[in-house]
C-alpha cells in the first residue's frame, strides 16, 4: 500500500476538501477490503469505510507522520470496525458469500473456515501482512503491538491455517 | 537452531522481512536437512495464493458518500452551541468519556511510541537549571516592582473574536500587592467588561470584579478579608506575574527554546504546558473563582511560551499556543472553539513597561467596604506568644535564609502559633502545637504524604504544592508537632526544615494503622509490603513527568493481604492528583458497580474502565489490579497500566 503524495496530505490537513477527496479515492479500496475482512459483511464494510474516512478527516491534523499514513488509516478503520461489530453485536467470524466472486465457492468457504480457526489476534496480523502486503513494522503500527509479536503471530497463524486447510499434507 | 525457531524465521522470510546474515546462514543450514520446513514453506505459499486470490471482492465506489458525510461534519456543521458562560473553575476540563473512548484508538498509537509525557529534546538541562536557580535567587532579593502589560485574547466567543485588555501590577515586599485589569473591548451586545482589582496589604485583602452569572451582564462583586493569615493561599498574592517562582523553579519541567530580544532587553524563551503555567494567569479566577469576569478556555496541554528578561528573570511576554492532538480537537469542539492553528498564539500578555521603583504607599490602600470576612490571624509580638498559647514556640531568627516577619496567633485550629518568614517574594510559614491529638500528621498534610529524610537524621512528611497550598512539610517531634508551608523549591524547603532545632520522628502507630470497617490499613515501607504479600510487586515504568512513589499501604480485609501504592507529583500538583494502584490476589474482576463501565485492553489482559472513577481494573497472573487517578484520561491510564509487569 503506497503512501499519498505529501503535498496532497498537507493540503488535506489544512482542510482542503478536494485534496481529501483524492485521499478517499486512493485509499477507499484498501480501507473497504480491510473493513470487509474484519466484518465479513458488505453493508458493514461500507459503513466502516465511511466512518473511518470521517474520523480520519476530523483527526487528520493529529497525524504526525510517525507511522505511514496507510497504517494510521488502517488503525482508524480497525477501530471503526470494532465499534461497528460491538454496536451491532455481529459475530466477526460469520461467513457471507460474496456475490459475483470468481472463486470456487467451496475453496472460499474453506479459507474462511481456516481464518475462523485462528484467533482474532492471529487473524489480524495475517490479513494485514498476507492480504494487504504490509511490512511487519507497518502491521505493528496498525495493531499497536511490537514487531516481534507480529513475527511470532504470523508464524502461528500460518501453522494453524495450514493445519486447518491440510495444505501441508498436500504439499508433501 | 531448533525447528520451531527455523520455522519462525522462514515465516518472516516469506513475508520479505530482512534476516541478519547469521540468521540467514543458520536457516539455510537447517532447511537443507529439514523436510518439514520445506513443506511448511510450500504450504505457506499455497496459503498466500488462496488468501490473495480469494480476498479480492468487488470494491464499491464510496467517494460520494464519504465526501457528503465529511462536508456535513466540517467544523461549521459540527460547531456546538457555546454555553452563555464558561465554567470558570474548570481550567483543566476533562474530555467527555465517550469522546475519550472514541479517541483511544487514535491516541494509543502515540502512547505506544513513547507516552504522552515524552520530554522535549530541545533546550539544555544546564540552561533550564540556571533559569530555575536564577528565579529562586532573584525572588529572595526583590524588594519592589511595578509593570504594565497588554493582554490580547482570541476566540472568547464567535461574537467576540478578539479582546484587548491592560493589566497593571505593583509589588512591595513582603506582602503588599496590587493587580488591576481594565477591559478595552467593544462588545457587540451589552456586556459587563472584565475589569478586575486585587489589593493585598499584609493582613488585609481586597478583590473586585464581575461575579460569574448566566448572562452577559453580571453584577460587580467585592470580597474583603481582615486578619488575613500570612501568605494565605486562599487569599493569595499572584506574585508569579512578578517572578514566575512557582511556575518555573522546577528545572526538570521547563524547556528552553532559545534567546532573543524583547522590549529591547536580552531575553530567554522557555515553554511549559498551560496546566503548569496557571500562576501566570491569576486574573482568570480570583477569590476561588467567585470573581474573574469572562475568559476563553484553555486546554491543560496548551503550550505557554514565556520570554524572561535574562538579567533579572522578569517575565516580559507570555503567550498560549494551542496543543495539537485528537484530545485537544475534541475538547475544542465541546467549547465551540473554531479551528486554532498550533503556530498562532490565542492569548498573549506583553509587558509595556517594567521597573523596580517602589510603588507609592497609596497604591495599596484598600477601598472602604461595608462587610469583611475575618480570617482570625491576630498579629502579636513574639514575646507575647508564650503568654497566649502556653509554650515557647520554635522560632529561630531566620528559616531557610528568610527573616522572621510576622507572628500571629490564629483563632481557628490550624495551629496554636504561626510565624511567617519572608524575603522578597519567598516565604515560609511555620506553625506549631504542643497538644496534637489527631491521627494524621499536623497541618495541611495527609496520611499518604511522602516520607522524606532530613539532613541531620530526622524525617518529615511532604506534600507538593496545589492550588490551595504551597509545598508543605509536617514534622512530628518529641513533645511538639510543626508544619512548614512555603513557595521555596522542594530542596530549599527540606534544607530549611533540617535546620530547625527539632528531630523529626517517624509516624506513630496510631497514625500508621487505621481500621476502616472490617479492613485494616497499615502504612508501611515498600520493602515491608513486598515481603507481606504473596505476589511480586512491580511498579509502573510509565508515569507522568515528575511523579514518584509517595507511600504504600498494606490492606487486610480478612482474606489475605492486598497493597495500595500512591504515586504523586513530588514537586507541584498540576491537577492530576494522586495516582493510586491497588493490588490483591484474585482470579476474576469483582462484579460491575457502574453502568458506565466499558471493556478495555491492558496489554494482553482484558480489563474494565470506569470513567466516573477514572479507574482501570484488570487481572494479571492471579493479581487484581485497580489503577485510578482523578486527573487522567483513559489513554494515559492504559499507558501506565500497561507498563506494570509487562516485559517492555
Amino acid at each position: 500500500v503506497n503512501d499519498p503524495d505529501p503535498r496532497t496530505l498537507v493540503r488535506a490537513r489544512e482542510g482542503d476538501l478536494g485534496a481529501f477527496e483524492d485521499l478517499v479515492r486512493q485509499f477507499q479500496g484498501d480501507v473497504w477490503r480491510f473493513a470487509y475482512h474484519f466484518t465479513r459483511d458488505r453493508a458493514l464494510a461500507d459503513d466502516v469505510t465511511q466512518e473511518a474516512f470521517l474520523r480520519a478527516f476530523r483527526f487528520l491534523r493529529t497525524f504526525r507522520g510517525d507511522s505511514k499514513f496507510s497504517s494510521w488509516l488502517f488503525r482508524i478503520a480497525r477501530n471503526c470496525a470494532m465499534d461497528q461489530i460491538r454496536a451491532r453485536n455481529v459475530y466477526a467470524g460469520r461467513v457471507t458469500p460474496i456475490a459475483g466472486s470468481p472463486v470456487d465457492p467451496q475453496a472460499r468457504v474453506e479459507l474462511h473456515a481456516a481464518l475462523d480457526a485462528v484467533s482474532a489476534e492471529h487473524r489480524e496480523p495475517f490479513l494485514l501482512v498476507e492480504v494487504f502486503g504490509l511490512s511487519y513494522q507497518e502491521a505493528a503500527d496498525v495493531l499497536g503491538i511490537r514487531v516481534g509479536t507480529i513475527k511470532s503471530r504470523m508464524h502461528r497463524a500460518r501453522r494453524a491455517m495450514m493445519d486447518a486447510l491440510a495444505l501441508e499434507e498436500e504439499a508433501r | 537452531m531448533n525447528h520451531e525457531q527455523a520455522e519462525r524465521l522462514l515465516s518472516a522470510r516469506i513475508d520479505g522481512e530482512r534476516l541478519s546474515s547469521r540468521q540467514a546462514v543458520a536457516l539455510e543450514h537447517h532447511l537443507a536437512s529439514c523436510a518439514e520446513c520445506r513443506a511448511f514453506e510450500r504450504g505457506a505459499y499455497r496459503l498466500r495464493e488462496a488468501a490473495r486470490f480469494e480476498v479480492a471482492p468487488a470494491v464499491p465506489d464510496l467517494v460520494d458518500e464519504v465526501m457528503a458525510s465529511v462536508r456535513e461534519a466540517t467544523p461549521a456543521g459540527l460547531r456546538v452551541v457555546r454555553p452563555a458562560r464558561l465554567p470558570r473553575r474548570r481550567l483543566v476540563p476533562r474530555v467527555a468519556p465517550i469522546a475519550a473512548a472514541l479517541l483511544v484508538g487514535v491516541l494509543i498509537g502515540s502512547l505506544v511510541v513513547g507516552g504522552p509525557w515524552q520530554r522535549s529534546e530541545t533546550g539544555s538541562a544546564l540552561a533550564a537549571a540556571q533559569i530555575a536557580d536564577g528565579i529562586s535567587a532573584a525572588a529572595a532579593r526583590l524588594d519592589a516592582y511595578q509593570a504594565t502589560f497588554l493582554i490580547d485574547e482570541s476566540n472568547l466567543s464567535p461574537d467576540v473574536p478578539e479582546r484587548h485588555l491592560t493589566m497593571r501590577v505593583w509589588f512591595h515586599a513582603p506582602e503588599r500587592f496590587r493587580l488591576d485589569v481594565v477591559d478595552h473591548t467593544d462588545y457587540p451586545t451589552r456586556t459587563t467588561p472584565t475589569d478586575l482589582r486585587l489589593v493585598v496589604d499584609g493582613s488585609r485583602w481586597y478583590a473586585s470584579g464581575p461575579a460569574p452569572c448566566p448572562t452577559a451582564e453580571c453584577p460587580q462583586r467585592e470580597s474583603v478579608v481582615r486578619n488575613r493569615l500570612p501568605f494565605s493561599t486562599t487569599t493569595s498574592m499572584p506574585t508569579d506575574l512578578v517572578l514566575p517562582i512557582s511556575t518555573l523553579t522546577d528545572a526538570d519541567r521547563l524547556t528552553v527554546l532559545g534567546r532573543g530580544t524583547v522590549l529591547g532587553r536580552p531575553a530567554v524563551e522557555v515553554e511549559v504546558p498551560f496546566e503548569r503555567a496557571r500562576p501566570l494567569f491569576p486574573f482568570l479566577s480570583i477569590a476561588g473563582g467567585s470573581i474573574g469576569g469572562d475568559w476563553r478556555p484553555f486546554f491543560p496541554n496548551d503550550r505557554v511560551r514565556i520570554w524572561l528578561d535574562e538579567r533579572n528573570w522578569f517575565p516580559l511576554k507570555w503567550a498560549v499556543y494551542p496543543a495539537t492532538g485528537a484530545e485537544r480537537d475534541a475538547w475544542a469542539l465541546r467549547f465551540g472553539l473554531p479551528d486554532e492553528p498550533s503556530l498562532r498564539p490565542v492569548f498573549t500578555v506583553t509587558a509595556l513597561e517594567v521597573s523596580t521603583r517602589t510603588p507609592a504607599a497609596g497604591v495599596f490602600r484598600i477601598p472602604a467596604s461595608a462587610s469583611s470576612q475575618d480570617q482570625g490571624a491576630r498579629n502579636v509580638a513574639l514575646s507575647d506568644v508564650s503568654g497566649d498559647v502556653g509554650f515557647e514556640p520554635v522560632a529561630p531568627n531566620a528559616v531557610g535564609g528568610l527573616d522572621r516577619y510576622r507572628v500571629v496567633v490564629p483563632t481557628d485550629d490550624t495551629a496554636r502559633s504561626l510565624i511567617a518568614y519572608a524575603d522578597g517574594l519567598a516565604f515560609v510559614n511555620l506553625g506549631e502545637t504542643r497538644t496534637w491529638a489527631g491521627t494524621a500528621p499536623f497541618g495541611p498534610v495527609g496520611l499518604q504524604a511522602e516520607e522524606v529524610p532530613l539532613a541531620g537524621g530526622g524525617v518529615a512528611y511532604y506534600e507538593p504544592s496545589t492550588d490551595e497550598h504551597g509545598r508543605r512539610l509536617s514534622i512530628h517531634a518529641a513533645g511538639t508537632d510543626l508544619y512548614l508551608e512555603s513557595n521555596l523549591p522542594r530542596p530549599a524547603l527540606l534544607a530549611a526544615a533540617a535546620d530547625l532545632p527539632v528531630q523529626g520522628l517517624p509516624m506513630p502507630d496510631a497514625w500508621r494503622v487505621h481500621q476502616i470497617g472490617g479492613t485494616t490499613v497499615e502504612r508501611v515501607s515498600l520493602e515491608t509490603a513486598r515481603s507481606a504479600v504473596p505476589f511480586p510487586v512491580e511498579l509502573p515504568r510509565t508515569l507522568p513527568d515528575g511523579f514518584g512513589l509517595a507511600s504504600v499501604e498494606l490492606v487486610d480485609a480478612g482474606h489475605g493481604n492486598g497493597l495500595t501504592l500512591y504515586f504523586r507529583d513530588l514537586d507541584a500538583d498540576a491537577g492530576i492528583g494522586t495516582i493510586r494502584l491497588h493490588l490483591e490476589p484474585a482470579q476474576a474482576l469483582p462484579p460491575a458497580t457502574s453502568a458506565m463501565q466499558s471493556a478495555v485492553n491492558v496489554g494482553d489482559a482484558h480489563g474494565r474502565y470506569t470513567p466516573d472513577r477514572s479507574e482501570v481494573e484488570w487481572i494479571r497472573s492471579g493479581v487484581y489490579h485497580s489503577l485510578d487517578a482523578p486527573g487522567l484520561e483513559l489513554p494515559e491510564l492504559v499507558a501506565i497500566a500497561a507498563s506494570i509487569g509487562s516485559d517492555g
